[in-house]
């Protein structure tokens, strides 16, 4: 066995243009550890794991030891380094789904590195292939196309290949991005599997839920520096940066549970709903009334139909079957809908302000109209002049939000509106939400996967059932 | 596979779609060229000095000329119907039996071009994306959008100019050695690996930056295996799907092409039907130009089905 620690990163610093974006970070893994690196997006979490994998962009500077399994991986030049992929360190892309070749079956994309890396026989490569994918419960998806699998399973396909070639050191990043709580547990407990195994791994999130459930080590990053380190038990029991405890404050595990709204005349109401997708059916019987100030939650997993009830809800898409009712009185553009990704809801080209001049137009509006709106939800007027990649996510859904409330709205449907933002980032754009429904007496729908969040926002909750089949095929649709 | 059969059904219809279409189209056409039909019938039949109003009158009555229009073109839609093209009005032939003969010599031209184009165009294309901002693909991407900016009768008289007149290597014109076949054949694939080199080269570009052969790199693949198995085949799905939108080009190629270098095809006979107002040679060689192009289309569909499991399944 060697002695030599998995990884050993000391000094490291990644720089572009003499701007610093990760300082001086020092780490050390043995075999079979787990390091979770957390940190909100621009903090340096991803560049500091580019940087020990040798992934980073050609324009930036580093400088440090990084150390693998005793060999000085950071003084080879680029192409030795290489050497090393897959037989030392090996990386789990972020969204694997998108990372794995959709051409090739999953079995071929295992066994290809089996036989090319390890440089055994198509047949012996084919035969572990195999046996990788029974051991993670997938043994008869390996005929299959990356995209007639679900996030999760793609998610344990790409960990088999990542590992064929025999790595000791797993750097997976961001791996529960855009899965929901169910497959995030599930990857939790893969990563958890392969420690086992004795492989080292760094992880890298955001998600504080998913961190606990890895356990081991912890570093948090604020602004390009590892801030704080520690057993992740002790660390999250007891912070001592602010700006841990701040992260941990966000966590809407930890939020006040939202009191009871006293029941008025609904806003909008439907009764026995029935809706399909593409022949498939989503759900049925399910009934749910939102009243003025109300938030009523809408969870489930991925797929189960969500989204769907939103749409129906707003009169959007057409159920199979059942009874949706609108208040009468309010005109069809009063019922309004805050869409899941900010940045595909704006024209990329145009600043914010066009946007807002656009809606003022179209409802006779004065053009001053939004500034009222747009200090209460603390949108600085200068954000209007720049253009939708020019701000940040969180900056965003607020400005996406000024322009709905724009036209009063009677009703409005929250498509997990913070699910691509930041704990504390979220923490905020929820506080808002909760505040601007109490004060114009909106009737809310959110959307969200997260039940601790759903629990923080609203007492009522409707849970959307999903029928899905045991090996919880989304993407066979 | 209830895919691929639903894939061939749609294709018979566009087929039948394209037929009726081309034919109606060809016969108006025709019909609002300026000038007097039998006159020029009359002409491409017996000479342009021998032409008289009595040959013309002649020519009028023996093909019915007189009747009206839509009595002509509801003639031969009927005919179409039991697969009778009718006769050639100049040399009194079968349209079907000419086209029979015609369409042998283009197939086989259109597909020695495709041929030559898809070993030259694609290859050069990934060389370049591999060697992406360096010298040699600055030379061969300007080149290539140089070559294919040109119209392939300039390109054609070039080669005719160098390889048959100057160097004397190959003949200009005709269809009766094996060496006749170099100089159209090429005129047509170059313009034909000139686009698919500069689509190949984008589609690998973007292949080579996507998440998939990042993944496929630091899975630890070396970078021939990387381009070999996982950049080529998923650059070949665009590439494949734009030949369908390139065949546009080769079918306006043939036209040209034939006629510059007197290649009996359908596309020499439909440029001497429109000459001598020979409207059912005119529409049977529209038609089969048509159908060929429905045809080719359709295999460049299987194609895309047979390189993308996605397309196979949606």
């Amino acid at each position: 066995m060697n002695a030599a620690p998995a990884l050993e990163v000391e000094g490291l610093c990644v720089a572009a243009g003499g701007r610093d974006l990760v300082r001086n970070a020092c780490l050390s893994l043995r075999a079979g550890g787990i390091l979770v690196i957390l940190g909100e997006s621009g903090s340096g979490k991803s560049l500091l794991a580019h940087a020990v994998m040798g992934t980073l962009p050609a324009e930036l500077d580093w400088r440090g030891r990084i150390a693998i399994g005793g060999i000085d991986f950071g003084a080879l030049d680029p192409k030795s380094r290489r050497a090393h992929w897959g037989r030392a360190i090996a990386l789990l892309p972020q969204e694997p789904w998108a990372s794995l070749d959709p051409l090739m079956r999953a079995e071929d994309q295992i066994a290809e590195v089996h036989a090319l890396v390890g440089r055994r026989t198509w047949r012996e490569a084919r035969a572990l292939a195999g046996r990788a994918l029974g051991t993670l419960g997938l043994g008869s998806a390996g005929g299959r196309y990356p995209f007639q699998l679900s996030g999760g399973m793609a998610q344990r396909v790409a960990v088999a290949v990542a590992l064929a070639g025999g790595a000791r050191l797993l750097v997976a990043d961001e791996p529960t991005k855009g899965l929901d709580a169910e497959c995030r547990d599930e990857v939790a407990e893969l990563l958890l599997s392969q420690a086992r195994a004795g492989a080292a791994l760094i992880v890298i999130t955001h998600d504080i839920a998913f961190a606990r459930k890895l356990g081991g080590e912890m570093a948090v990053m604020l602004d390009a520096e590892i801030v704080e380190q520690g057993a992740i038990a002790g660390l999250l029991a007891a912070p001592r940066h602010a700006y841990t405890k701040r992260l941990l404050a966000a966590d809407p595990a930890g939020w006040a549970p939202a009191k009871p709204v006293a029941a008025a005349n609904p806003v909008v109401e439907a009764a026995n709903l029935a809706v399909e997708r593409g022949g498939r059916r989503l759900f049925e019987g399910l009934s749910v009334a939102v009243c003025p100030g109300e938030i009523v939650a809408a969870t489930g997993c991925s797929g189960c139909g969500k989204t769907s009830l939103g749409n129906v809800l707003l009169g959007l898409l057409a159920p199979q079957s059942g009874i949706v009712r609108r208040v009468s009185g309010a005109d069809a553009h009063r019922f309004q809908k805050l869409y899941q990704d900010p940045v595909s809801a704006f024209a990329s080209g145009s600043p914010l302000g066009v946007a807002l001049d656009d809606v003022c137009r179209r409802h006779g509006l004065p053009l001053d109209a939004p500034s009222r709106i747009l200090a209460r939800l603390r949108i600085h007027p200068d954000l209007l002049l720049r253009r939708p990649d020019q701000v940040s996510g969180g900056e965003l859904q607020r400005v996406a939000l000024a322009r709905v409330l724009l036209v009063d709205p009677a009703f409005l449907f929250a498509d997990e509106p913070t699910s691509r933002l930041d704990p504390i980032i979220q923490q905020e754009v929820m506080d808002l939400l909760r505040e601007v429904v109490a004060e114009r007496r909106l009737a809310m729908l959110l959307v969200t996967h997260d039940a601790a969040l759903a629990a923080g926002m609203t007492a009522k909750a409707v849970r959307v059932d999903a029928r899905l089949d045991a090996g919880g095929t989304l993407a066979a649709l | 596979m209830g895919g691929v059969g639903r894939a061939l059904a749609d294709r018979l219809l566009q087929a039948l779609f394209v037929a009726l279409l081309v034919g109606v189209l060809c016969f108006f056409l025709a019909e609002a060229l300026p000038g007097d039909q039998a006159f020029r019938i009359a002409a491409a039949r017996y000479g342009e000095d021998m032409v008289s109003g009595i040959a013309a009158d002649a020519v009028r009555a023996e093909l019915g000329l007189d009747r009206p229009a839509w009595l002509r073109l509801a003639d031969w839609l009927l005919n179409i119907a039991r697969i009778d093209l009718g006769v050639s009005l100049v040399s009194g032939e079968s349209v079907f039996e000419e086209l029979v003969h015609q369409l042998g010599s283009t197939i086989g031209l259109s597909l020695a071009a495709l041929a030559l184009s898809a070993l030259v165009g694609p290859p050069l294309g990934v060389f370049f994306a591999l060697r992406a901002g360096k010298l040699p693909d600055a030379i061969g991407t300007a080149a290539a959008a140089a070559l294919r900016a040109l119209p392939s009768f300039a390109v054609g008289i070039a080669l005719m100019l160098v390889f048959a007149s100057w160097l004397a290597v190959v003949p200009a014109a005709g269809y009766d050695q094996p060496q006749s076949w170099l100089l159209p054949t090429t005129t047509l694939a170059l313009g034909l690996a000139a686009t698919s080199s500069i689509v190949s080269r984008q589609a690998t570009l973007a292949v080579l930056q996507s998440s998939q052969i990042a993944f496929a790199r630091t899975k630890g693949l070396g970078e021939f295996d990387v381009v070999r198995r996982h950049a080529v085949r998923n650059a070949a799905a665009p590439v494949v799907a734009y030949l369908g939108v390139q065949l546009v080009y080769l079918v306006e190629g043939v036209v040209v092409v034939e006629s510059l270098f007197a290649w009996p095809g359908i596309g020499h006979a439909l440029v001497h039907a429109v000459i001598a107002r020979d409207i059912p040679m005119l529409q049977g060689t529209a038609l089969a130009m048509g159908l060929l192009f429905v045809l080719l289309n359709a295999a460049v569909d299987f194609a895309c089905r047979a390189i993308d499991p996605r397309v196979r399944h949606a």
